[in-house]
């Protein structure tokens, strides 16, 4: 059916402009909206008729339209149009965009019954959400053979990443390739510049370690070893993980780069804007400092108290969750320091059994001494468990709530802009009453074009306020229902593993039993 | 603190002291056993009067002079026992049993100094489950979705696995630490049996060389003859002595490790069976949440 195929180089047009411009966001969401006009026609074409949408209000949906182009891939298209009710809703334009539920042309009012509306609407969305996952999407990504290239100084590791997957948009359903790390730093900073900015929440790429590259990079043993070395194990696992959580997000999933990362036989382009000496490091580092003071001097009056709960929840949770961290990183620690003594006790348990006479009681040492040896095995394994599956888990949340925080803080400058915007607005209305009383007739109409333009500047403001408030609820609810998903399950896979091990535990001391009752 | 933080620490520092007493009593007993099973020991008056007499004993603790006293004489016998290494036995048997004691000294030591160790980390794993449990217990509180009971629950498990990996480790530590550490310093008691005997030895080899020299010159024979008489008796009555006891203490010590080799096994199995299961009934719990 043709309505599922999305034209590629629609989304890649986009996605290209999206690059080119500056931070401005203003320009960004205008010159977007003026590329997807032209092919509005084309995509209400290819849309199912019964998302009639009204010709002259192509603006605001097609811009949403043309974002969610990626997600083309529902197979009823026609619940995207319901999605994006609440966008229109405070357009003054008159709206006739037509929910599939009831036939009837919604013209709700302003901003005010937004909120109610938005609330009505949050549960339509989440049942969507859940209409999304349970139609038969897959794509599950693994990162494996860790492979060590080059020498010296200029040496680094690459990965080989294998998807198998049933998204139409993918060319195969399984394929293969190779990267190298600084690979998914670029695309990670990639999808935030296309993504973040509409209140998308993009999931953090694993960070970047000087002393674990310098040991890989220093050392001179072939690939065989190192890929057990405990530092490439940990980056890979957290690779693995930060793409199977960027697959699983419904509109990341198919972006261009995203895919093109996946897919692309050939070497990706360096990605020397992700190094930090470089000039782009520069750059970022000065915009971070920005906008901490940003952060710390503007204060939104927030209107919806949703958005006052839940960043008062994610602090909370933020916080929580350090503190668990660093306990289970000293329960780590304590644990591997347990295995170091054991093993030392094993040895020394030989020796004595080496130095005792009678023979039998001999023996029995001997066999003690090999059982706390393969305890101090099992003591080094858990506590691997320990790390890898819990530790890691919650070092993963502490900065996915920070890439949310984020996605909050976009939304505050947004509102920064639409009351800028406003705020110019009214200058430019002053400043045609001057010239009314003045009599400056010339400069009058100058005056009146410049309100005009405000005016749909204000508009736009607005607009993109309330979408990005839109996306930002969706994408919460969904991280919200994504955590206790992660949790649960990483939890009951940690508790599995202690119980192997402590079933272990008991082969190894029935095991020796015997041999201390043999004793004469 | 809240009220429960304070009531668990109150838990904890109870099981402690328990534990802290069992090992104490545990130790106890096997000094009085030991006494009484040693046929010349057990008649002590001293022993009698420590088990009978019903009123408290007022035992005076050492007060300064004794106490330095008690320090002299440790310098010298330890420069005692260096000067006497070097002296080789002539019964086979005591050469045998001072070569196999010192090695066995040295080797057992250095063992119980790594089983403690490896007790102590062991309550460190133990307590550091504490933490964690009352961070996932307050990260209950705060949540609103459905992983708060499963939160709890989880703290829960947790806390319950604590007091067990607590219970397992100062189990490990009764059985087998203890057991290092009494055989540690047995060893070192047998030492000094056999540093008491040598010394009778050379006492008894240089009263032989007085005696020689007495009737070399003529004088005073009889009373080197007493001297060397006395010495020869005492070596040979402490050499037998020294021979029953080392039996003896062989036969204690297989006996003594024995058990407690059987006790620390099956211990740790019935603990890891628990544990089993405490681990089974939290994820039950939490399928459920």
């Amino acid at each position: 059916m043709a309505e599922t195929r999305e034209p590629p180089p629609l989304s890649e047009e986009e996605n290209i402009k999206s690059e080119e411009e500056d931070d401005d966001l203003f320009a960004s969401a205008h010159v977007e909206v003026k590329a997807e006009e032209p092919k509005g026609e084309k995509v209400t074409a290819e849309i199912e008729p019964q998302n009639l949408l009204d010709e002259g209000d192509d603006i605001d949906l097609n811009f949403a339209e043309g974002a969610k182009q990626a997600n083309a891939d529902k197979v009823d298209e026609t619940s995207k149009a319901n999605l994006f009710e609440p966008e229109k809703v405070g357009d003054a334009a008159n709206i006739d965009a037509q929910p599939l539920v009831n036939d009837q042309p919604k013209a709700a009012p302003r901003s005010s019954a937004f909120a109610t509306a938005t609330k009505n609407k949050a549960q339509q969305l989440s049942d969507e959400i859940e209409e999304e996952s349970s139609e038969n999407i897959t794509i599950n990504i693994s990162v494996s053979h860790p492979q060590k290239v080059g020498d010296g100084m200029g040496a680094y590791m690459t990965y080989k990443i294998v998807t198998k997957t049933n998204i139409p948009e993918f060319k195969k359903e399984l394929f293969s390739v190779n990267r190298r790390f600084s690979d998914f730093l670029g695309l990670h900073s990639k999808l935030e510049e296309k993504h973040a900015h509409l209140g998308r929440i993009v999931p953090p790429a694993p960070e970047k370690s000087v002393i674990g590259m310098t040991k890989v990079k220093m050392s001179k043993e072939d690939d065989g070893t190192l890929a057990h070395d405990e530092f490439v194990e940990k980056r890979r696992a957290s690779l693995e993980r930060y793409l199977n959580r960027t697959a699983s997000h419904a509109v990341l999933r198919l972006d261009s780069d995203f895919r093109e990362f996946l897919q692309l036989d050939a070497d990706l382009p360096k990605a020397t804007n992700t190094s930090a000496l470089s000039g782009a490091g520069m750059k970022r580092l000065f915009n971070r400092v920005g906008i901490s003071v940003n952060k710390m001097t503007y204060k939104m009056d927030e209107s919806d108290e949703w958005f006052e709960e839940k960043q008062q929840q994610l602090e909370n949770l933020d916080d929580q969750l350090r503190k668990l961290h660093t306990s289970v990183e000293a329960l780590v620690h304590h644990r591997k320091q347990l295995s170091l003594h054991t093993a030392s006790f094993a040895k020394s348990a030989a020796m004595v059994g080496n130095a005792e006479e009678h023979t039998s009681l001999s023996r029995a040492l001997s066999q003690l001494a090999e059982v706390e040896e393969k305890v101090e095995r099992l003591h080094e394994k858990q506590a691997d468990a320990d790390f890898f599956v819990l530790a890691e888990l919650l070092k993963d949340y502490i900065n996915l709530i920070a890439a949310v925080k984020e996605v909050f803080h976009q939304r505050v400058k947004v509102f920064q802009n639409w009351e800028a915007a406003q705020q110019t607005l009214t200058k430019k209305r002053e400043t045609e009453a001057k010239m009314h009383l003045a009599g400056k007739t010339e400069k009058l109409d100058q005056a009146k074009a410049d309100i005009a333009e405000w005016e749909a500047n204000v508009q736009k403001g607005q607009h993109e306020f309330e979408e990005i408030s839109q996306t930002i609820r969706k994408e919460v609810d969904c991280f919200e229902k994504q955590r206790v998903i992660d949790f649960k399950s990483s939890i009951i896979k940690y508790l599995d593993s202690l119980i192997d091990d402590q079933q272990q535990l008991i082969q190894y001391w029935e095991a020796f039993l015997p041999e201390a009752r043999a004793i004469a | 603190m809240t009220k429960e933080e304070f009531s668990k620490m109150k838990q904890e520092l109870e099981a402690e002291y328990l534990a802290t007493f069992k090992k104490t009593v545990a130790m106890h007993e096997v000094f009085l056993q030991r006494i009484a099973a040693h046929p010349v020991l057990r008649s002590d008056h001293n022993f009698r009067v420590f088990l009978e007499y019903d009123q408290d004993l007022s035992v005076r603790s050492k007060n300064k002079k004794e106490k330095f006293g008690g320090f002299l004489k440790t310098i010298t016998k330890s420069a005692d026992e260096v000067m006497l290494h070097n002296q080789k036995d002539v019964d086979e048997f005591f050469e045998h049993q001072k070569v196999f004691l010192e090695e066995y000294y040295t080797r057992i030591k250095d063992s119980t100094s790594k089983a403690d160790k490896m007790t102590r980390t062991h309550k460190n794993v133990a307590d550091s489950y504490i933490k964690i449990s009352g961070g996932l217990v307050q990260l209950a509180t705060i949540e609103n979705t459905d992983l708060s009971k499963f939160l709890n629950s989880l703290g829960d498990g947790f806390e319950k696995a604590r007091k067990l990996e607590g219970r397992i480790a100062s189990d490990q530590d009764l059985k087998i630490s203890d057991t290092l550490r009494y055989y540690m310093r047995d060893s070192s008691a047998a030492k000094d049996l056999l540093y008491r005997r040598l010394r009778c030895l050379s006492n008894y080899e240089s009263a032989n060389k007085a005696l020689e020299r007495a009737r070399l010159k003529n004088k005073e024979i009889q009373q080197s003859e007493n001297a060397q008489q006395h010495a020869r008796e005492s070596f040979d009555h402490i050499s037998e002595i020294a021979k029953s006891e080392l039996a003896d203490f062989k036969t204690r010590r297989v006996q003594m490790f024995r058990k407690n080799l059987i006790d620390a096994a099956e211990l740790e199995i019935k603990h890891s069976k628990a544990h089993v299961q405490l681990l089974k009934n939290t994820i039950q719990t939490l399928k459920e949440a």
